[in-house]
């Protein structure tokens, strides 16, 4: 009886999976039709002639190649700068109480609740300004830098919440063990601490990286020229008036996508481990 | 509040660490040192648009300011009197209300679920059910909405094939293409509730659980005794998330609209992007966006106030 249940619950968790994942195979299984079998009558729900036309339009694209530098240094320096600082900041409020942490930490969460609208429209006017008061020196509007900086305003407090529940995670008498035995609380910090935060670490920034790589919002307001695109606003060239060219946009998306899942594959675990543990601990 | 996954046993009392302590008080410059980088980064990056926003609320400020030397004029509560005065924002509002409903419910729904299902089905389906809610997770917005606005193509979308409806247009009805936006919405939003639900849930204590089954509590009492409650902060997180989320929803809707939605598929942020970056009414853009705040605030209170009480009880 109880088996019967439990090969019910699977049987139905392999359907819901079946489901979810329809979308992603859509897209990638029409990334390899040609024109004439992804406009047919009857969907090819299996690709009858695969070809890798869409995929060599992709790549034979210089513009391509342009958005995806500038979105692999849009997210590097996003992902450097929002863990350096928020990992000093999640190890101050998981490991110390100090006058207004509580304030601190409540700040950290109400910033997570601002969204997005609220602060593009002052982001774009200030960083206009800026760039104007410096006689055009400092390019910030349709410029990487600029869209670095619109990006910490999400990263940042994400980071800092998900960095301090893997702090929390390591139990700080491990640490002071270490301190009886000798070490300084710095080194007790080094030798004990950090070596198993690093999954932590590391989940947090392809965390962040995920969230930088597939920005559209805040990009779409900050660039306006064509060779400033990220991936995500270089896509959109597929999508014309006259109609969208859904061969190699779905092409381009399945090759934008892919790292990002197979990173993901290797984080999640991890990651909700420190997103729970920091708000189940409060 | 309790702190659940410390369990009473690793930690007595609060009280025998004294040399740690010390040796931490001794020491109260650090932690302002550590916190002060990231303080000074989001003042910058979100304190200061904030404020810079509620100002800009108040004041003119269109073509003619960016490309004057004087300073926009302050007009008092106009840019709020016109809003107010606008049906066109009431409808707004409304429709942006009904619609964060349906999501949040459909996915919060769909999400819980899920991650209870996938406590009870076998490991290896569980590892099936975890790589498909991540590749949905993984896909960027502006992906998964070409991927939708392909599988509904009047012409050779798959989904009017599967559901039999032959040449049916998904969008010239607000309603239905609204529909296909709360679709993608779900399902990009599922996995996250599914993979942090299911996380809490591998956190509930398993010796609560026995103790509650040794005294006779069928399924029904543990989970709305027990497991319930260990995981309520983090559904109300995840709710309060999906709340901010699906109330400033704006690239599903656009996206799926080619950059042009009409005024019957705009939502808040939509509508605050189009008197911002298309009419070049800036002023009033940030009014609409402070009065999204505000309700943003007023609908999340219950977070808020839950928050305030971990707060006191930490």
């Amino acid at each position: 009886m109880r088996r019967a249940v439990r090969i019910g619950y699977s049987a139905a968790g392999l359907l819901i999976a079946a489901v979810w994942a329809f979308p992603i195979y859509w897209m990638v299984s029409t990334a390899f039709k040609s024109g004439k079998d992804m406009y047919s009558a009857t969907p090819q729900f299996v690709p009858l002639h695969p070809t890798g036309d869409n995929f060599a339009d992709v790549f034979g694209d210089s513009t391509f190649w342009q958005a995806a530098a500038n979105s692999l240094i849009a997210t590097v320096l996003t992902v450097v700068l929002a863990m350096a600082v928020a990992f000093a900041a999640a190890v101050a409020v998981a490991r110390f109480r100090f006058f207004g942490r509580r304030t601190f930490l409540m700040s950290i969460l109400i910033m997570k609740m601002v969204p997005s609208i609220a602060l593009v429209i002052p982001i774009f006017l200030t960083l206009t300004e800026i760039q104007d008061a410096s006689l055009g020196a400092l390019q910030l509007t349709d410029a990487v830098p600029g869209l670095v900086i619109a990006y910490l305003a999400f990263a940042l407090p994400f980071a800092v919440w998900a960095l301090r529940g893997f702090v929390l995670g390591v139990p700080s008498e491990l640490e002071e063990a270490a301190m009886i035995d000798g070490c300084s609380q710095v080194q007790a910090f080094r030798r004990v601490t950090l070596p198993l935060i690093v999954p932590g670490l590391v989940a947090t920034s392809i965390f962040t990286m995920i969230l930088a790589w597939n920005e559209y919002l805040l990009t779409y307001f900050l660039i306006s020229s064509p060779e400033k695109y990220t991936l995500p606003l270089w896509l959109s060239h597929f999508v014309t008036t006259e109609g969208t060219s859904f061969g190699p946009l779905m092409a381009g998306a399945t090759i934008i996508a892919l790292p990002v899942a197979v990173f993901f594959m290797f984080v999640q675990r991890n990651l909700a481990r420190g997103l729970t543990a920091g708000a189940v601990r409060g | 509040m309790s702190t659940l996954d410390e369990p009473a046993v690793a930690r007595p009392l609060p009280a025998p660490r004294p040399s740690a302590a010390r040796a931490r008080r001794s020491r109260p410059r650090l932690p302002y040192l550590l916190i002060l980088p990231a303080l000074a980064v989001s003042l910058a990056v979100i304190g200061y648009p904030l404020i810079r926003v509620i100002v800009l609320s108040f004041q003119q400020w269109g073509v003619a300011q960016i490309f004057s030397d004087a300073g926009p004029p302050f007009v008092g509560l106009r840019n709020y009197s016109r809003i107010l005065g606008d049906p066109v924002f009431w409808t707004v509002v409304v429709r942006t209300l009904v619609l964060t409903a349906v999501m949040v419910g459909l996915s919060m729904g769909v999400g819980v679920g899920l991650a209870l299902l996938m406590e009870r089905v076998h490991a290896w389906v569980r590892g099936v059910m975890t790589f498909s809610l991540i590749m949905a997770w993984a896909v960027p917005t502006f992906v998964s909405t070409q991927i939708f606005a392909w599988m509904t193509e009047q012409n050779f979308g798959v989904l009017n094939y599967v559901l039999g409806l032959g040449q049916h247009n998904w969008y010239t009805d607000a309603k239905q293409g609204l529909a296909v936006a709360t679709l993608i919405v779900v399902w990009g939003a599922v996995p996250f509730i599914t993979v942090t639900t299911y996380a809490a849930l591998t956190q509930v204590p398993a010796e609560l659980v026995e103790a509650a089954r040794l005294d006779g509590a069928g399924g029904r009492q543990v989970f709305f005794g027990i497991t319930l409650p260990s995981i309520k902060p983090v559904l109300v997180i995840v709710t309060a998330l999906s709340i901010i989320w699906d109330f400033s929803v704006f690239n599903q809707i656009y996206i799926l609209r080619n950059g042009a939605p009409s005024p019957d598929y705009q939502t808040l942020a939509i509508y605050a992007y189009m008197q911002a970056y298309q009419g070049h009414e800036y002023g009033y853009a940030s009014a609409v966006a402070v009065v999204t705040v505000l309700l943003l605030l007023v609908v999340s209170v219950f977070y808020i106030r839950q928050l305030i009480k971990t707060g006191e009880a930490e």
